[in-house]
């Protein structure tokens, strides 16, 4: 008897692992930093392709702030996400962003548990070239409790003319300053850094790669 | 006339592990006891714990002996359950005993742990952690013993070496005529398994029971066990270490 021929499988969904990315599109942003950074976009959505779990599993959301916060882009799954062209203009509205972030974050997890998928920890990635424009307070509660009841991971990039004692006040996660307008290192860092906990197995803690190339030490 | 059982079992490194260089970190162990008993144990070792593979093995190994000098069994239930409470503590008290005269922490010896004991007349499971049993009656109905324990994220469960792990274990009876038995580590769930619910899957298990069931020689039976394991069929599907034990009555 040929077991793989004789047996079948019980059909389970992928369990996911959902990533939000959360954009500062203000004024300051435009130019050469928005450019870098949707290409840094195309490429992430290129590299998480090419691994045939993680395109399955890592489900991305997108959403950009300046004077308001728009979801440019609901979760879906890496296969079948495609970068957007962002364009910067506004003040920066990060309080605000943080707080839809999170709560994004809440309404996913109570999908997956309606639809019985298993999930990870999810990730907050928030890019900012400024300071906040509004009140950060409640955004700032939410993301230190959050983190302590690991229900996320929340991650700050600052760009050349970020307010990075501001950010470090607002994550809880030491923030890191971007090297010039090195976007694509960045986007190829978190690529292959979800791709690791999307590959992850039971009891697992994933350590993340040092962030060599895009990152000021 | 007393029925006996027969067992194969075989763990195989998963796709992942082989990629960076790690061990298989599965581990099982079983053994025929008098009057038709089978004692089998399973445990998967932490990813994330350097030295899970020898965790895992030591878990086993105490489970299994434990209940082979604990032989013969109680028949009362609430004793049952209490023996193989006993025997999980024992379980982690010699990987303790290691981590101790090794000087390492006990973390680094993470594993979970699946112990079953299969009689003519019931089967008990204690369970840490994910994976499951699972069992087929007499009448061909497939019913779960335990299941997978895990926590919020995919990528968590208890283990063995978890603070509060015995309070948190699953021990049940299951009172009945098996026929076929499954023991499998976490790799394996989402092929066997519907999930969340444990819900065993039935096109899944009944090859492998009848498998089992018909095979006439032991060494070719773990030969096809193994190839199953590693066929691309189940290995596109999970990259983990895998184990799987089957055993029949006859």
């Amino acid at each position: 008897m040929r077991l793989d021929e004789a047996v079948e499988f019980a059909e389970n969904p992928e369990p996911r692992c959902p990533c939000v990315l959360l954009l500062d599109v203000s004024t300051s942003m435009s130019g050469e930093k928005i450019n870098a950074l949707n290409e840094g976009l195309r490429l992430f959505e290129a590299d998480l392709n090419q691994d045939e779990l993680a395109k399955k599993r890592v489900e991305i959301a997108i959403l950009t702030f300046d004077t308001r916060v728009k979801v440019v882009q609901e979760f879906v799954t890496a296969d079948q996400f495609a970068a957007p062209k962002l364009k910067g203009n506004g003040t920066t509205s990060m309080g605000e962003a943080i707080n839809q972030a999170l709560d994004l974050i809440q309404i996913r997890k109570q999908v997956y548990k309606e639809n019985g998928v298993e999930y990870y920890r999810p990730w907050v990635f928030m890019i900012t070239d400024g300071a906040p424009t509004d009140n950060v307070e409640e955004g700032m509660r939410r993301i230190k409790f959050e983190e302590e009841k690991k229900r996320v991971a929340f991650f700050a990039v600052g760009v050349q003319g970020a307010d990075m004692n501001k950010l470090a006040e607002i994550v809880v996660r030491t923030p890191l300053k971007l090297k010039g307008l090195s976007f694509k290192e960045l986007f190829q860092w978190l690529s292959a850094s979800i791709q690791g906990v999307s590959h992850s197995q039971v009891g697992e803690q994933v350590p993340l790669k040092p962030p060599t190339g895009w990152a000021e030490v | 006339m007393t029925k006996c059982w027969r067992a194969i079992a075989a763990s195989v490194t998963g796709s992942s592990h082989e990629k960076s260089g790690q061990p298989c970190q599965d581990a099982h162990n079983y053994r025929l006891l008098p009057n038709g008993v089978l004692v089998a144990a399973v445990a998967d070792g932490a990813g994330s714990a350097p030295l899970a593979a020898i965790g895992a093995q030591i878990a086993v190994k105490t489970a299994v002996e434990t209940i082979s000098n604990l032989h013969p069994l109680p028949e009362n239930e609430s004793n049952l359950r209490l023996l193989l409470l006993d025997v999980l503590a024992f379980a982690r008290d010699s990987v303790e005993a290691v981590a101790k005269t090794d000087n390492v922490p006990l973390k680094d010896l993470a594993s979970t742990l699946i112990v079953v004991v299969a009689t003519p007349e019931n089967v008990q499971a204690a369970q840490v952690g994910d994976g499951a049993a699972v069992v087929r009656s007499g009448d061909g109905s497939i019913i779960p013993i335990t299941t997978p324990v895990t926590g919020e994220y995919a990528n968590e469960t208890i283990f063995l070496t978890s603070p509060h792990a015995l309070s948190l274990a699953q021990v049940n009876v299951w009172y009945g005529t098996p026929a076929q038995l499954a023991v499998f580590s976490d790799g394996l769930q989402r092929l066997a398994l519907k999930i969340p619910e444990g819900i065993p899957h039935k096109p899944f298990f009944s090859p492998l029971f009848k498998f089992v069931a018909e095979a006439e020689d032991d060494t070719v039976a773990l030969a096809q066990l193994h190839d199953f394991l590693k066929s691309p069929r189940v290995t596109s599907r999970t990259d983990d270490d895998l184990t799987l034990l089957l055993a029949t009555s006859f």
